[in-house]
C-alpha cells in the first residue's frame, strides 16, 4: 500500500450523477490507498424552511419535500454502501440536515476528514454570486484538500474493471 | 444541476400576452411544450399540476416575482420557463400590487434535491434589488438570457 497524505476520506452525495461519480472514484482511492471514506447525504432543510418563509413552498410542500429528501437520502446513501461491499471496502454512511456547505464542512471538522471528494463543479457560466452552487461553496472552503471527480466514462469502466 | 442548466433561451418569454393567473401559467406551460414538442393531453396535464399547487397558495411574492412549480413525472431533468409581464398580473401576491416577473419551475418527481436547489437559486437571484431592476427592465428574451449567463 503506498504511502499517502490523508487518512480519512469525505464524499459529499446529492443524488446528481456527478455525486455517483464522485463516489465510485472515492472508492477506488479509498481501495488503493487504505484510507477510510465516509459518505455524507445533507437534507437540505436550510432551503427548504427558506422556501417557505418566502411563501414559494407551502407547509404541506415542506412535510412532503423533507420526506423525499429523507429517503433520497437513504436511497443513495444504501447505493453507496452497496458500491463499497461490491469491492470490499468498508463505508460509513451518514445523514445530517442543514445547509449543504456548512453541514459538510462541520462534518469534516468534527470526523478529522483530511481529503473531501466532490462531483463535478459548475463551468463558470455567469459571474453572480447567486449563482453558486453547492459543490463550489464547498471547494472554496474545504479547510482540507479536495479531489473534484470529472470524466464520467473512464469512472465507469475503471470501477467495472477493478 | 445548477439553475443555469435548466435555462434555455428558446423557453423565455417577453412580454407575456396573458393578464390573469390561470392564462400565465398556460402561456408559460405552452412555451415548454413547444420547445420539448409535447403532446396536447401531455401540456393539459403539466397545466393541471401546475394550476392545482398554485390553488393551494399562491407562490407569488412581495418583490413582484412568483415561482410556480410542480413535480413532473417522465422529465428528463429540471426546466424552468420565464416570463415577463408588461403590467402586473394577480397572481396572489400578499401586497396585492401583482406579480410582473414569472418563474415557472418543472422539475423530474424523483428528484427532490434538484427541485429544491433550483428554487432555491432563483428566490436568491431575484433578492438581489440590482437583478431585479434590470429583469423588469428586460425588453427581450435575449435581454433575460444574457442576465443570467453574462
Amino acid at each position: 500500500m503506498m504511502k499517502v497524505p490523508f487518512r480519512h476520506m469525505l464524499v459529499y452525495l446529492d443524488g446528481s450523477e456527478g455525486s455517483m461519480n464522485a463516489l465510485m472514484y472515492a472508492i477506488l482511492l479509498a481501495k488503493s490507498t487504505g484510507a477510510s471514506l465516509s459518505a455524507l447525504y445533507v437534507v437540505n432543510t436550510k432551503a427548504i424552511g427558506d422556501l417557505v418563509r418566502s411563501r414559494i413552498f407551502i407547509d404541506q410542500e415542506r412535510t412532503e419535500f423533507l420526506s423525499d429528501l429523507q429517503k433520497d437520502a437513504r436511497r443513495h446513501l444504501r447505493h453507496a454502501e452497496r458500491l463499497a461491499a461490491s469491492k470490499d471496502l468498508d463505508i460509513t454512511t451518514a445523514t445530517v440536515e442543514g445547509s449543504p456547505h456548512h453541514a459538510v464542512l462541520d462534518y469534516m471538522k468534527s470526523h478529522d476528514v483530511d481529503l473531501l471528494v466532490l462531483g463535478s463543479i459548475n463551468v463558470i457560466r455567469s459571474r453572480r454570486d447567486e449563482l453558486t452552487g453547492e459543490n463550489d461553496r464547498m471547494l472554496r472552503t474545504s479547510p482540507c484538500p479536495v479531489v473534484v471527480v470529472r470524466g464520467e466514462d473512464d469512472i465507469w469502466a475503471e470501477f467495472e474493471e477493478v | 444541476m445548477a439553475l443555469l442548466d435548466a435555462i434555455s433561451k428558446d423557453m423565455i418569454k417577453v412580454p407575456l400576452a396573458a393578464a390573469d393567473r390561470d392564462g400565465v401559467i398556460s402561456e408559460l406551460v405552452s412555451l415548454f411544450a413547444d420547445a420539448r414538442g409535447l403532446s396536447a393531453e401531455r401540456k393539459k396535464e403539466i397545466e393541471d399540476l401546475v394550476a392545482s399547487r398554485e390553488h393551494l397558495g399562491s407562490t407569488a411574492m412581495e418583490n413582484g416575482i412568483a415561482i410556480p412549480h410542480a413535480k413532473v413525472d417522465g422529465l428528463d431533468k429540471a426546466y424552468v420557463i420565464i416570463g415577463i409581464s408588461r403590467l402586473p398580473v394577480a397572481f396572489g401576491d400578499p401586497a396585492g400590487n401583482g406579480t410582473r416577473v414569472f418563474f415557472l419551475v418543472l422539475a423530474p418527481s424523483d428528484n427532490p434535491t434538484e427541485h429544491i436547489q433550483i428554487l432555491a437559486s432563483i428566490a436568491k437571484a431575484c433578492s438581489s434589488q440590482l437583478f431585479m431592476r434590470m429583469l423588469l427592465s428586460s425588453k427581450t428574451k435575449d435581454d433575460v438570457y444574457n442576465l443570467f449567463f453574462e
